[in-house]
């Protein structure tokens, strides 16, 4: 057993990891008020650029943190000129998306490129710890240590007394009055990604070699962790991103100390949300300082969506619905289940992302809950399967909207961060409680689909089911568009403050917006446990979440054919050509890059 | 223009700007004669302060020249311009506000390398407005409106400017402070510095200005020697936003 002292040193070495990602995000959350999610992916290639310098090129410690700081930077640089800079003029959530979908590009690439099996990281350090009262200390743990510090100190000096340092500080505080004083804000913004990305590179590397292993999981881990510390100092707020991160770090290490290792990232997503909710400028922030989010009005483009005659839904409904009676394969069918699987969910979250303007990045976490009630409702207490997943859907319903409704308060990009920690908390309670979900080891055995009493085995008897249901879910929200709740929805996406001057409950509607989608999304879920027969903690995970939202782009948000034709789209056409499934990531990334760049109001508009 | 005026320094011709659909400006014709005081009056959504951010190249306008000295400023970047000799007293003020009184003066010096100099210029400032030397290591953010606006102004003179755009120095400041601005602006004129200043109040700028000219959505209704506008009764009028131009 380790001593609180070793908690507390622990705490402080990891926090100083989570630091190096954490004043990234906020020198560049700072001058354009963007969370950065593809901060995570620059820590991954900088693990692995490490991994290359000290296992096959033999570099000394000293140069191998340069190279990986010049290299990262480079990343940094161009991620910045090719993904970013192009979107300057375009919608707010623009950039925000580029930034996953650069994630998700760098992240397959890496994995593509060095496999995704974990590689051992050696730290070149002799293995030796001192003593120090009543804890031990390492050679790693002082290096990390020195880094976080000697880096902390550059960036002080750097903003405090370089010209392109006060033009970093002046652009965040003003960008418009700093560019009539002649900064060149191009060149800053490059210099905060390459700077965020050397820090953030070197984090990976020396986590790398605090575990001395690296993986490609590693990289949604250090940008939520990024994210957590940020926001938890102040997002925009350098030295307070030091202090989040410091105290992120001990009150994970307390926390594993007192409760065990698979709670770490509960409470550190328990501390964002609470953080968020309490005092969403960080624990640092001045009162006087504004919301730093403005309207949402601009947040997603606007646009004239396509309209589509009822003839040509009724007959691509026919066409979808007597497909099975044709000579089609198995696999066909298998693919378009799964499409229909994901176009209820796609409809869940074009109406919570787009039709009231709350962009959910932990959708997925709807699914597990209502997977996870309609399995344990069917096995435990011998529901029938049909009224299991309506359940699931109503349970869906109310812990999401329950537990989402904290956060309501919220604008813009927080409420994407506060559903991405909810999503992760969803998934981690799951994993720990075990007396109900049977934690880790998951749930097997569920009974398949069968409606009043008969099994749905045949493709073509569950094909029909899931069409038939994600049709009336889809006919049921067409409805609720037009009528004046619709209006409503979109009154509070495009200006909440006008909309709550008219008389509107904020809380009530996106109340009913949460319900109604959480409860889609929990038949989806739902369905999908029977499917399977077996789902863990990890079956719906924030990839998912993130393909959802690919799903919803693509098609136009708020639109609820374009949410359907997105899922068939972006789950049948890799299937059409082939695309192996490694590369079906990496497909989904460019396919968000390429839309956020030339379509930003999807294929069939927003609404 | 009379043969007795000096050759212009900024010159906006024919200019029209669009905000997606909406026309702003309609063949705007300005210009700003070398060592001059120009106004531009108007009331609300007349288009001065989108006047001001074409100049300084926040705003492209779809047809039509701006020049500078001569040469095109279209297709520049702001700093770009600025480079030029053009700095700018934002609407507003808009201070660093988290960055002390000094850090934002010498933030006016951006553009510069002469470090001996601009230290020169900084205590040049500070006998021009003798009040903020003993805020040098305040935060600018606070500063009462009329310190901040010295502020500003200052921050403004700091790039040695050909030509300062100001876009109404003295909204929301208190009777002293506005007397106070007008008297700087005209200081700050007397020493070769050329102004362009855009504003409601036309009483009080008439009172410091060579040449003014007012805007009525989007299109110059009046304009002439201060000394003549002054006296015009349309004047009322037109920046009021009373009839429609033709």
């Amino acid at each position: 057993m380790s001593s609180w002292l070793d908690y507390t040193i622990n705490g402080l070495i990891v926090g100083n990891v989570y630091a190096l990602v954490a004043v990234g995000l906020a020198l560049i959350f700072g001058v354009s008020r963007l969370i950065n999610f593809a901060q995570g992916s620059i820590y991954l290639v900088g693990a692995y650029i490490g991994w290359v310098a000290v296992v096959q090129l033999h570099t000394p410690l000293p140069l191998t943190i340069i190279v990986v700081a010049v290299a990262a930077a480079i990343v940094g640089l161009i991620i910045e000129r090719f993904g970013l800079r192009p979107l300057q003029n375009s919608v707010r959530i623009a950039p925000l998306l580029a930034t996953i979908g650069i994630s998700f590009v760098l992240d397959q690439l890496v994995m593509l490129t060095f496999s995704p099996n974990p590689r051992a990281l050696p730290s070149q350090l002799p293995d030796v710890r001192f003593q120090v009262g009543g804890g031990t200390i390492g050679p790693l743990d002082l290096l990390i240590a020195g880094v976080g510090l000697t880096s902390a100190l550059l960036l002080f000096v750097f903003l405090r007394y370089s010209k392109l340092g006060w033009a970093v500080r002046a652009t965040a505080q003003d960008r418009d009055a700093a560019m009539q004083m002649g900064v060149d804000v191009n060149r800053v913004n490059q210099a905060v990604f390459g700077i965020a990305a050397a820090l953030g590179g070197v984090s990976g590397m020396l986590v790398g070699m605090y575990y001395n292993q690296i993986d490609t999981a590693m990289s949604l881990q250090a940008t939520l962790k990024g994210v957590v510390a940020e926001v938890v100092g102040g997002a925009g707020n350098v030295p307070g991103a030091v202090i989040g991160s410091l105290l992120l770090g001990l009150v994970e290490s307390y926390g594993v100390a007192v409760f065990g290792t698979s709670y770490r990232n509960l409470f550190a997503f328990l501390l964002l949300v609470v953080v968020l909710v309490l005092r969403p400028n960080g624990l640092f922030a001045s009162a006087r300082q504004a919301p730093p989010e403005p309207l949402t009005g601009t947040f997603i483009a606007p646009s004239r969506p396509v309209r589509i005659p009822r003839w040509a839904l009724l007959a691509a409904a026919v066409i979808f619905a007597i497909l099975p009676l044709f000579p089609v394969s198995f696999y066909v069918l298998q693919t378009l289940i799964n499409a229909w699987l994901l176009g209820m969910l796609a409809l869940s979250l074009t109406l919570v992302a787009g039709t009231i303007g709350q962009v959910s990045l932990g959708h997925a976490a709807l699914l597990a809950i209502g997977a996870y009630t309609s399995a344990l409702l069917s096995l435990t207490l011998n529901v029938p399967v049909g009224l299991a997943i309506i359940g699931g859907g109503l349970m869906s319903a109310a812990l999401g909207t329950l537990l989402i409704s904290p956060s309501f308060r919220l604008r813009g990009h927080y409420v994407s961060i506060a559903t991405l920690a909810i999503g992760e908390i969803v998934s981690l309670v799951i994993l720990n409680w075990e007396s109900v979900t049977r934690g880790p080891i998951g749930i097997s055995g569920i009974p398949p689909l069968s409606l009043f009493g008969t099994d749905l085995i045949s493709p073509t008897s569950i094909y029909w089911f899931s069409l038939a249901v994600m049709v009336v879910l889809a006919l049921l929200q067409g409805r609720l568009l037009t009528s004046h709740l619709g209006r409503s929805f979109r009154a509070i996406r495009d200006d909440d403050i006008a909309a709550r001057a008219y008389g509107l409950s904020l809380n009530r509607y996106k109340s009913l917006a949460f319900i109604f989608g959480g409860f889609a999304a929990g038949v989806s879920g739902g369905i999908a446990a029977h499917l399977y027969s077996y789902i863990n903690h990890e079956t719906f995970n924030t990839q998912q979440s993130i393909l959802a939202l690919t799903v919803v782009i693509l098609g136009g948000l708020g639109n609820v054919v374009g949410a359907m034709l997105g899922a068939v789209a972006l789950v049948g056409l890799p299937e059409v050509f082939r695309i192996a499934a490694e590369y079906r990531i990496l497909i989904y990334g460019i396919v968000l890059l390429l839309l956020v760049r030339f379509r930003p109001q999807g294929l069939l508009g927003t609404i | 223009m009379t043969a007795s005026t000096p050759e212009p320094l900024l010159a906006l011709s024919e200019v029209n700007t669009f905000y997606g659909q909406a026309q702003v400006h309609f063949d705007l014709s300005i210009t700003v004669a070398r060592g001059h005081i120009v106004c531009l009056l108007g009331g609300n959504a007349s288009g001065k302060s989108t006047t001001m951010k074409i100049i300084l190249g926040l705003v492209k306008p779809r047809s039509g020249d701006v020049t500078f000295d001569g040469a095109s400023l279209i297709g520049l970047t702001t700093p770009q311009i600025v480079r030029h000799g053009i700095a700018s007293v934002p609407e507003a003020r808009r201070l660093f506000a988290d960055m002390s009184v000094r850090e934002n003066i010498l933030m006016g010096a951006f553009v510069r390398n002469d470090r001996q100099a601009i230290a020169q210029d900084l205590d040049k400032m500070l006998t021009l407005f003798p009040k903020l030397g003993q805020r040098l290591s305040q935060r600018a953010g606070s500063l009462s409106g009329g310190e901040q606006q010295m502020v500003a102004m200052a921050r403004a003179l700091m790039s040695r400017p050909r030509m300062i755009v100001m876009d109404e120095p003295t909204m929301g400041l208190s009777p002293l402070y506005v007397d106070r601005v007008l008297e700087l602006i005209r200081t700050i004129n007397q020493e070769g510095v050329s102004v362009f200043m855009v504003e409601q109040n036309a009483s009080l700028a008439l009172e410091i200005a060579h040449e003014a000219y007012v805007l009525q959505t989007g299109k110059i209704v009046l304009s002439g020697s201060a000394r003549t506008l002054k006296d015009d009764p349309r004047i009322r009028d037109a920046y009021l936003g009373g009839a429609e131009a033709a």
